[in-house]
């Protein structure tokens, strides 16, 4: 099986702070993966990685086998929308595409023009004057236009409404599912995703706490509920407990199981929304009353 | 990218070009009229030592013209306009607005954009500080000659001949490379702005006066070489040495006609000065012919801080993500 971006132990350090750190996965080529995590979790440094914007300090990455940093002929097969959709506000629409077309080889000029046209957006206007949701399809049309084998997204839909959101998120199916290319989209709004996405790569504190695809994912895990039971370990058929709550006589737990259940426990299909949060609330907060003078 | 380059670029060239306008509509006729008093009073005989009505003629031109120079100092901040408005948004208003994240993920890399991008910037300054330098070095040629305010003085040589193209060269590479470590505009326009500030002055104030060895000369107290040859000479140094070489009044400069008295009408000429038989006037000074050499050294130096200030901005935007 291909894989289309792949890290091996990637790490990014800013200063002393690791933004990100061991980190290692692959994602095949025709996949649609979510980049999910809390802001902060080192997703666009992820992004910005494998686009080669940034250089890896430790570990490394690849695009379709080539290391991105410095190399315009792999910049060539990735799309990328970066976070807010940057454009040059005073630039029109058409502008910008001709702007493609002088900094790229292969430029789709067309394919770009129709899909602005049929949205309804105007060629001449300045794109400082279009709404969020207009200036985020314009963006996206310029990162289709390069026909990227691999398309990247940085937060495309966070900054808008959620009409806008809808209809981005339709055109991106759209004209994925007619290129074919692989797609990486980050995202921390998890309703967006669970109806688009197979493959999903989980970021927290840094670092990956789960990949996969989505339907194996959603598979391996179970929501058990059964009799109050505080160490989390032994139960038969549970490899893994992600996530437990107890009241007095029950407890309630998220857990990767690998084989038939101990029929003392209750198994409940998990969606993919509490799979993801399960493996969030794991990377937990601390408290930090000593930064804040107060008493604990 | 030269498109594009363009495109982002017109309206800054299109405004660099109306300043040039306004420049050459201030310069040319004023410089017209300035030259039409020249050659109207016969300046150029009195130059070389001249009558008692030549000096009368000097004196008028000066008045009338020194002032109107003066307000040429203002054309000491044209470069730093350049470094402001043309440096210091070139890489940082990309990096304010996120768009070198659109551009730098294009086709091309960042090399190739960085030299379009500072290779227009710097064609533009190049372009704009040799018709500005070497158009005040015409508008100021007669005030240069008739004494009051030569070449060298430290205004008049900074706004005039190729001193401005090094100036504006390295006011843009200051910007520009301000912005690549500060990432805002305003931040790196004020950065700019101080660091040139403060380099043009350190290096006028305390390096340029020893590009080459000063020249020296003396004249005798008493019957002294009469001063009324018009020199653009640099003078950096004067004062009174006796006769063993002891400097007695430093920063003073004396002449005495032969026999004259002091104002008593009995001691001998200037002894209240403490003056003694055999005293000479000594300066220190640069040759006015030295000028070009001076220029020349002056661009050459602010020409290498701006190649090093450039090699650090592409250094900086390979680490900018």
């Amino acid at each position: 099986m291909d894989t289309a971006l792949e890290c091996s132990e990637l790490g990014k350090r800013y200063g002393t702070t690791w933004a990100l750190r061991d980190c290692s996965f692959g994602v095949p080529v025709g996949r649609i993966a979510a980049l999910v995590g809390p802001n902060g979790a080192g997703k666009s440094t992820l992004l910005h990685l494998a686009v080669g914007l940034l250089r890896p300090d430790s570990g490394d990455v690849r695009v379709l086998g080539q290391v991105p940093y410095r190399n315009t002929s792999v910049l060539s097969e990735i799309g990328f929308v970066a976070q807010d959709t940057p454009l040059y506000r005073d630039f029109t629409a058409a502008e910008l595409i001709t702007m493609g077309g002088k900094l790229n080889k292969r430029w789709d000029a067309a394919l770009a023009r129709h899909r602005l046209a049929q949205l309804g957006l105007p060629p001449d206007k300045a794109v400082g004057k279009l709404s969020g949701g207009q200036r985020a399809q314009v963006a996206l049309a310029l990162a289709l236009a390069k026909r990227p084998r691999l398309l990247l997204l940085d937060e495309p839909v966070a900054s808008l409404d959620p009409l806008a959101r809808r209809e981005f998120l339709q055109a991106l199916m759209g004209s994925v599912a007619e290129s074919g290319a692989t797609v990486v989209l980050s995202s921390h709004l998890l309703a967006d995703l669970e109806r688009m996405c197979d493959y999903l790569v989980v970021l927290h504190s840094s670092r990956v706490q789960l990949v996969g695809d989505v339907d194996d994912l959603v598979g391996q895990h179970r929501r058990l509920v059964g009799p109050r039971h505080d160490d989390n370990v032994g139960i038969p058929g549970v490899a893994e407990v992600i996530k437990a709550s107890h009241t007095d006589r029950q407890s309630t737990l998220l857990a990767r199981v690998d084989g038939p259940v101990d029929p003392l426990w209750t198994a409940h299909q998990v969606t993919l929304e509490d799979l993801i949060l399960a493996y969030l609330a794991d990377g937990g907060t601390q408290a930090s009353h000593d930064a804040w003078g107060v008493p604990a | 990218m030269i498109w594009l380059t363009w495109r982002q670029h017109r309206r800054q060239t299109l405004v660099t070009l109306i300043g040039l306008g306004v420049l050459a509509a201030v310069l040319i006729p004023t410089g017209l009229a300035m030259r039409g008093d020249f050659t109207g009073g016969g300046l150029s005989q009195c130059l070389t030592g001249g009558t008692d009505q030549c000096m009368n003629q000097l004196r008028r031109f000066n008045d009338k013209w020194v002032n109107v120079g003066s307000a040429g100092v203002l054309m000491l901040f044209l470069p730093l306009l350049i470094g402001l408005f043309w440096g210091a948004p070139l890489v940082a208003r990309e990096v304010e607005h996120g768009t070198h994240r659109l551009v730098w993920t294009q086709g091309i890399s960042r090399g190739h954009w960085a030299a379009v991008k500072f290779g227009y910037a710097g064609l533009a300054a190049l372009a704009f500080s040799v018709l500005y330098g070497l158009g005040v070095a015409w508008w100021l040629e007669p005030l240069n000659q008739t004494g009051n305010r030569t070449r060298f003085d430290p205004f008049f040589f900074d706004m005039q001949g190729i001193a401005p193209i090094g100036y504006t060269i390295f006011a843009l590479a200051l910007g520009i490379a301000a912005g690549t470590i500060f990432h805002r505009v305003l931040p790196s326009m004020a950065v700019a702005l101080a660091g040139f500030v403060v380099v043009r002055v350190a290096l006028a104030v305390l390096v340029r006066p020893g590009y080459e060895t000063p020249a020296e000369r003396t004249f005798p107290v008493i019957g002294g070489g009469a001063h009324d040859e018009v020199t653009a000479d640099w003078v950096l140094d004067q004062g009174i040495r006796d006769a063993s070489g002891k400097m007695i009044a430093p920063g003073a400069q004396a002449i005495c006609p032969p026999g004259a008295t002091g104002p008593d009408g009995a001691t001998p000429c200037g002894a209240d000065l403490g003056l003694t038989r055999g005293s000479y006037t000594w300066e220190q000074y640069q040759p006015a012919d030295r000028f070009w050499t001076f220029q020349a050294i002056e661009t050459g130096i602010f020409l290498v801080l701006a190649a090093a200030l450039i090699v650090l901005a592409v250094r900086r935007i390979r680490r900018i993500a």
